[in-house]
């Protein structure tokens, strides 16, 4: 049954945008990812175009991530302080990232953009996670369990040395308010240009560089990415009007139901293996990205987005 | 003073006993509305030569079709290697391409008429007049770009050429489909129709087509552009609305 999108200026089959929802919410629900940077380069693939598969995935993620804030926030798994500070950041990252995005689009660079992001960030994201996930795996084998260090030691000299400290009773922390806000803005910047949450980089942030205690970090880093993703939506949809609300709410139809069924399939995986196998999935769309980067493209041609209405 | 006023009758009566008076088309839907179920249309279109140049029993006569989409600023960009990879590096600017262009014809082009009659009525992708914004101003595009243009239109539908034929039914009667594809550009579309006899156009008309999105379509479009930050506004209250519903329903189980 095909669906006219009349932002996308397209027509295309609903079951194939449900289902395409579905397939990405299994793999979020399995993994406990928010799905963004495997939808949007889903969406550029089927023929969106890339402003609008940005635009719209972030408007996707809003409501994915309410859903999931929702059920930390009533395991108290949310601080909403330190995600204040990190809204804070984040809405100028997401502002200068959607200024950056609307001036490439016009200059017909915004797929590069957007495919350069995906390597360097998938690349080096998946990377080091399947290193650690491989290692773990290792260990376990072996027997041997990592020493772990005390709290007091985890931050670095020069983070103590930041000004303007404040306290996060929840997470237990009393840092410089500078960090918080400089990890908010760029994960807005990625936001804005990648069409995600920004997850993948938020979580290891929070807890490798703000030393947050696990049971705070995926809670606070869904409260924080309903607002940075809202922003950008608003900010993509007056620079470049590429937000299809109807495009938006059909993929998380599918997401919602195929999220509830991949949740119970990673219930019955170890953890170890379950980040090795999402490493091998995040570094399979960096591969793809980068292959079409470096191959010849068959047509050397295309039409320009600019200036189509 | 009656010298003039037979002068000017005699003018109304050639111009009246020019051959376009013979000719008649009409399309089987002249506006087309693109719903939530778009997806493309086609047309009928019919023609009849009647008491014109062509005589319809006795003469054999070609008949060609052109529908041109509203013209609009359209970009073609070129890929370079730079380094290892491959990026967009030259560009032209059509600052009023069609954004639709079709030929349907009762023959192969090249048995109707010579190129150059074809050329100095602009039909055809070899022939349609395009101009291109270059350093010195409008002027005529370099080869390959106007080659890349026709090529990826083409390849997207929405150019077409020699694909639909015309069919002649009899009597001076003939047909053509004209075929939109989803991704149609909304605006006025002419649908021009060339009679051709012994390489020669003969007679030649116009209609006008219509193509507009419709109802909700419309709606949501010119919410989106006219009040954008509202747009994106309800766009967040409708996420943040069906991700609390999904929590609460998810949360249930």
């Amino acid at each position: 049954m095909p669906l006219y999108l009349p932002i996308a200026e397209l027509s295309m089959n609903i079951f194939l945008v449900i289902g395409m929802g579905a397939v990405v919410g299994f793999l979020s629900g399995m993994f406990g990812v928010g799905g963004g940077f495997l939808m949007t380069p889903l969406l550029i693939f089927m023929g969106i175009p890339p402003a609008v598969a940005v635009a719209t995935e972030s408007n996707e993620i809003t409501a994915a991530s309410v859903s999931g804030a929702l059920a930390h926030w009533r395991r108290q798994g949310v601080d909403v302080k330190m995600g204040m500070v990190l809204i804070a950041g984040g809405a100028v990252g997401s502002f200068f990232g959607a200024q950056v995005f609307t001036y490439l689009r016009s200059l017909g660079q915004v797929d590069l953009m957007i495919s350069l992001a995906y390597v360097l960030f998938l690349g080096s994201v998946g990377g080091l996670m399947f290193w650690e996930s491989v290692r773990a795996i290792i260990r376990q084998r072996k027997g041997i369990k990592p020493k772990i260090k005390p709290r007091e030691d985890r931050h670095k000299a020069w983070i103590h040395a930041l000004p303007f400290k404040m306290r996060f009773r929840k997470s237990r922390l009393y840092i410089s308010a500078l960090l918080p806000l400089a990890i908010g803005m760029f994960v807005g910047v990625l936001a804005a240009i990648m069409g995600v949450g920004g997850g993948f980089v938020m979580v290891p942030a929070m807890i490798y560089l703000l030393g947050m205690p696990t049971n705070v970090v995926v809670g606070t880093s869904l409260f924080q990415i309903i607002f940075v993703t809202a922003l950008t939506t608003i900010f993509h949809s007056v620079n470049t009007q590429t937000v299809d609300i109807f495009l938006a709410v059909l993929l998380l139809v599918g997401a919602v139901v195929g999220a509830q069924m991949g949740a119970r399939v990673g219930l019955k995986l170890k953890g170890e293996q379950l980040r090795a196998l999402l490493a091998l999935m995040v570094l399979l769309v960096c591969a793809k990205m980068g292959i079409d980067l470096v191959v010849e493209p068959t047509e050397l041609f295309s039409v320009g987005e600019a200036g189509s209405h | 003073m009656q010298k003039l006023r037979l002068i000017t009758l005699f003018a109304l009566f050639m111009f009246v006993g020019q051959p376009a008076i013979g000719l008649v088309t009409d399309l089987s839907n002249k506006r087309i509305e693109i719903r939530y179920s778009f997806n493309g249309a086609d047309l009928i279109l019919f023609g009849a030569v009647g008491s014109s140049a062509v005589d319809p029993v006795n003469d054999d006569f070609d008949v060609v079709i052109v529908v041109r989409g509203p013209e609009a600023q359209t970009v073609i960009r070129q890929k370079a290697q730079v380094g290892p990879i491959w990026i967009n590096s030259d560009s032209l600017t059509f600052p009023a391409a069609p954004g639709y262009y079709a030929v349907a014809a009762s023959r192969p082009l090249a048995d109707i008429a010579s190129n150059a009659v074809f050329a100095s009525y602009g039909i055809g992708f070899d022939h349609l007049p395009l101009l291109a914004i270059t350093p010195r101003g409008l002027a005529a595009p370099s080869s390959d770009f106007r080659a890349a243009l026709f090529r990826l239109q083409s390849n997207q539908g929405l150019f077409r050429q020699e694909q639909d034929s015309v069919v002649h039914i009899g009597e001076g009667l003939f047909k053509t489909d004209i075929r939109l594809p989803a991704n149609v550009p909304v605006g006025d579309f002419q649908v021009e129709t060339f009679i051709f006899k012994g390489g020669t156009i003969k007679a030649r008309n116009r209609i006008m087509l219509a193509v507009d999105k419709e109802g909700f379509e419309r709606a949501a479009y010119d919410f989106a552009h006219g009040y954008p930050f509202w747009y994106g506004l309800v766009a967040v209250l409708v996420a943040l609305t069906a991700g609390w519903l999904a929590g609460v329903l998810g949360g249930k189980k």
